[in-house]
């Protein structure tokens, strides 16, 4: 069987309906059996003028990256789709609209600017959806019939999604958007000859039951699975789907969403809730995780449970609002006064979204903590096709640590304990009255600052976060052989890059390997060491421009790690990682 | 417009030489070849080598597409010119783009001929003109064990050599539309006839084909006069028709194909044709003349090319313009008609 590895982007401009295609087609290509990998990028702005492109990758075998290279190219915006043709690989399909609705000069067609490889299907995406459907609204879909019959992807897939889609919106926008794609299949299949079109072949349709879904959707259905009751926000992109998709959720289940005044709000009612004995969670992005930060600290130094998940974007401030970056490590392993250590986690995909979100609430409450879920602005809003299995009663199940009968009347609730956890009592337990305060305390929970108590309290804290070690899921370890040219260590969502490449360099020959951390604090750094000292080069490739991770974990390896930093807003793509690699093989 | 852009439509050799021609003359300009053929420039006389199997693909092309961003000339292929204004110098391609020029060569070729009697049956007949062309040969000659040959234009030869090294069954009709565009001589004939024969070719002699019917797949039962041929495939060689239709209304004198003067030049200014789609103007002959075959392409392309950027360079056929095939020697040049 031949394999199936393609990269499809779909550009356009904001309205043109390429982000609504571009879900179209991957849950598409999913139902059709093959894995999906897919990441939007649009502007920050709303809606009118800016570029949207879908990257979808699809193929017979587990995705982990994006590619660097496109190998067709749905245009339905030439002018916009300008910029993605350095991206074409050889040989790549261009679908174009071959009857924009006016004349233009030279340029203004994405044909003007593809290498003479290119394989150009033109389509007069307009006339058809206007003589299919009255309107030409619906030419993105016209677009993906083309798509479809150039492919050879049975259209019944697509079909079966555009119904999903449009059912609820009434029989004739149904219709209508049916028969721009039925407009589209038909045109491609007659104008261009078979032997032209660079058919698929599809897998057999598997046995294990995947969904398509987004690391926003596993964050917030792992939330849901976790039993959480009340979930806090402000919207923020690219965390705002998370709170979309529990408000629609959460109250079926009895639980409650709020949108806060702020962050600060959000955070502040999260701490409430899981100190009342409810598990919450809110989600942000950069500028919100900065305005949360003190009562992060509270929550570290009351020993109060919290899930936060920060949506990583490009920073500082506000940044770059739809684009991607893993700039946000230090601030949520160090950002706010004081030794405040927290726990943080970073998935690396969208089924570790899932797995990591469910984990936090467990964490939070045996750990008394908040836990940080580090996720970016690429694995929020990728799309793949992955098995989520329900949540089991373990899973579920409730982690805090009660204190136990003999100390009724007498509780201490910052007691000092060998593992530095104190058992918590939920308020309004009789017999287990405390105080809880943001200002150094006694075990009792009275404030003391004195400098025997707060080295006491300190270190106490820090010893119970360490000990969490135990809990948090140890770094993984893809590599051959005892000695390795070149370890790659990477973090969220680069990891996939970083593992794709060193597959490939595997492949070739190359003694290398991979590390995937995800927990970042605290880090097991016996096994990192380990891994490093098998490496005689260390290569840390990471979206940020100071080497967050190489910062924090750089110093195991006794010597200068190689750093590999882009902050380009888009994914890093596994050709730079393997190119890396292979120049410190190479000596360069 | 300030600076110069040339363009040349078509990619075949006459087209794409004269391109390389005006980046040598004028390395300043701006030039853009268009080709509806989504490659690069091939030598189509050696497709039938091809699909017999006796060369590899790549030694069918003239340089890989790589190489015209080398050259400096913007390759725009699989992309069709659809109207011309001459006049205003402008173009435009089937997408609705449109494209000015200061100088323009057509260079668009031929397509197959098919006589109007033969064309209810076109759906069965397989022409070879293109590579996509000899990519279906390939397909499909191998699935068939023999083939019947229609027409008698240069190609049938070179195709019938690569079919009989194929070890395939070809029946040949000749008859007085056979050697299209030449005129048909019975010594043309029957020394075609006799070397044809001698290679183990089945020759049907003045027959007219009268009905075609398809009985499976790859496998068609031929009427033609009294007898019933039985075969796989159906090639028909019938020459080529300049494939000028897009230039209809543009303001450019057609006939056949475009009608030229001496220089190549159309009439109008910085506009020329040349190769197979032109015909020639000649003083002596007061007549129009052709010349086709690859090596006549590449000098006119040269020629029209030379014209544009400001020589007066006289239209000659190449010097040594005779094909051979099969023993039979036809001369390409000065043809008088298409």
């Amino acid at each position: 069987m031949t394999k199936v590895d393609l990269t499809i982007e779909i550009c356009g401009m904001s309205g043109d309906g390429t982000i609504a295609a571009g879900g179209i087609l991957n849950e598409a290509m999913s139902g059709a059996g093959l894995s999906v990998l897919a990441f939007d990028s649009y502007p920050a702005e709303i809606r009118g003028f800016g570029r949207c492109v879908t990257h979808s990758r699809i193929g017979d075998q587990e995705m982990r990256a994006l590619s660097d290279k496109t190998h067709a190219l749905i245009s339905l915006d030439d002018k916009e789709s300008q910029s993605r043709t350095p991206f074409l690989a050889k040989e790549a399909v261009v679908l174009f609209d071959s009857k924009p609705p006016s004349y233009g000069d030279e340029g203004t067609s994405i044909a003007a600017h593809v290498e003479p490889d290119a394989r150009l299907f033109g389509m007069p995406f307009s006339d058809l959806a206007a003589a299919a459907s009255g309107s030409t609204r619906g030419r993105n879909l016209t677009a993906l019939g083309g798509f479809a019959a150039i492919f050879g992807v049975p259209p019944r897939h697509f079909q079966e999604v555009i119904t999903k889609k449009f059912k609820a919106k009434g029989e004739k926008v149904l219709d209508a958007n049916l028969r721009s794609f039925d407009a589209g299949y038909r045109y491609a299949s007659e104008a261009f000859k078979e032997r032209e079109r660079p058919a698929l072949t599809l897998p057999e349709p598997e046995k294990e039951e995947k969904v398509l879904i987004s690391g926003n959707e596993a964050v917030a259905r792992a939330a849901l699975d976790a039993g959480l009751k009340l979930y806090f926000g402000y919207p923020i992109t690219p965390a705002t789907p998370i709170m979309e998709y529990l408000a629609k959720t959460l109250p079926e289940r009895g639980g409650r969403v709020v949108q806060m005044e702020d962050e600060i709000a959000s955070i502040g009612a999260v701490l409430g809730s899981f100190f009342a004995g409810k598990r919450a969670m809110t989600a942000t992005s950069g500028p919100g995780f900065a305005l949360m930060t003190e009562l992060i600290t509270h929550g570290v130094m009351s020993e109060t449970p919290a899930v936060i998940i920060n949506a990583q974007r490009g920073g500082p401030a506000t940044g770059l609002p739809s684009k991607t970056e893993q700039s946000d490590l230090h601030a949520a392993v160090f950002g706010g006064p004081g030794d405040s250590a927290r726990i943080v986690i970073a998935p690396t995909n969208v089924r570790e979204c899932y797995e990591f979100t469910l984990m936090s609430f467990q964490l939070a409450e045996r750990y008394q903590t908040p836990v940080i879920v580090l996720t970016d602005f690429f694995l929020n809003n990728r799309v793949e096709r992955v098995n989520i299995p329900s949540a089991s009663e373990a899973q579920r199940a409730n982690w805090n640590v009660y204190p136990d009968e003999s100390s009724r009347g007498q509780y201490e609730r910052y007691r000092v304990t060998e593992s530095g956890i104190s058992p918590r009592a939920i308020p309004g337990t009789e017999g287990f009255l405390f105080d809880a305060t943001g200002l150094e305390h006694t075990e009792k929970g009275r404030p003391d600052y004195s400098p025997e108590n707060h080295s006491k309290m300190t270190e106490k804290r820090h010893r119970k976060i360490q000990g969490a070690l135990k809990d948090l899921p140890e770094p993984v370890q893809f590599s051959s052989g005892e000695t390795l040219d070149v370890g790659v260590i990477a973090w969220g969502s680069t990891f996939g890059s970083a593992l794709e490449a060193v597959l490939t360099a595997q492949r070739e020959g190359l003694k290398v390997g991979a590390l995937k951390v995800m927990s970042l604090f605290p880090y097991h750094a016996e096994v990192i060491r380990a891994f490093m000292k098998k490496c005689k080069e260390i290569l840390i490739p990471e979206l940020n421009y100071e080497g967050q991770l190489a910062n924090l974990i750089g110093h195991l390896h006794g010597k200068d790690v190689v750093r590999l930093n882009r902050t380009t807003g888009m994914p890093m793509a596994a050709t730079l990682i393997l190119d890396k690699v292979k120049g410190i093989v190479g000596g360069k | 417009m300030s600076e110069e852009h040339f363009i040349v439509i078509g990619n075949g050799p006459a087209g794409h030489h004269a391109a390389a021609t005006l980046r040598l003359e004028a390395p300043g300009a701006r030039i853009t070849l268009i080709s509806k053929e989504p490659h690069g420039c091939y030598r189509p006389h050696l497709l039938p080598m091809w699909i017999s199997g006796s060369i590899k693909e790549e030694a069918l092309y003239v340089c890989p597409v790589e190489e015209y961003k080398n050259m400096a000339v913007k390759l725009r292929s699989g992309q069709k010119v659809v109207a011309l204004n001459p006049g205003r110098k402008e173009l435009v391609l089937d997408h609705k783009e449109v494209l000015r020029f200061s100088g323009l060569i057509i260079a668009v070729g031929g397509k197959p001929r098919i006589p109007e009697p033969l064309l209810i049956f076109k759906d069965v007949l397989f022409t070879l003109k293109t590579l996509e062309d000899a990519r279906v040969w390939r397909e499909q000659i191998h699935q068939v064990d023999s083939v019947l040959m229609m027409g008698g234009d240069l190609t049938s030869l070179a195709v019938t050599k690569a079919l009989l090294g194929l070890g395939k069954k070809v029946t040949f009709m000749v008859n007085e539309e056979a050697f299209w565009p030449l005129r048909w001589s019975l010594s043309l004939f029957e020394e075609m006839s006799h070397r044809l024969r001698q290679k183990g070719v089945e020759v049907l002699a003045d027959q007219r084909v009268k009905g075609i019917t398809r009985k499976g797949e790859r496998d068609c039962e031929v009427q033609v006069g009294r007898q019933t041929v039985r075969c796989g495939m159906i090639g028909a060689f019938f020459g080529l028709t300049p494939d000028v239709r897009f230039l209809a209304g543009s303001g450019l004198r057609l006939d056949r194909g475009i009608l030229v003067d001496e220089y190549l030049n159309t009439g109008f200014k910085g506009v020329y044709a040349t190769g197979d789609c032109a015909q020639i103007y000649h003083p002596a002959l007061r007549d129009y003349w052709v010349s086709v075959g690859h090596d006549n392409a590449v000098e006119l392309g040269r020629t029209a090319a030379l014209n544009l950027v400001g020589n007066t360079v006289k239209a000659e056929a190449a010097g040594k313009c005779i094909f051979e095939a099969q023993g039979i020697k036809i001369n390409t040049s000065w043809w008088t008609e298409f």
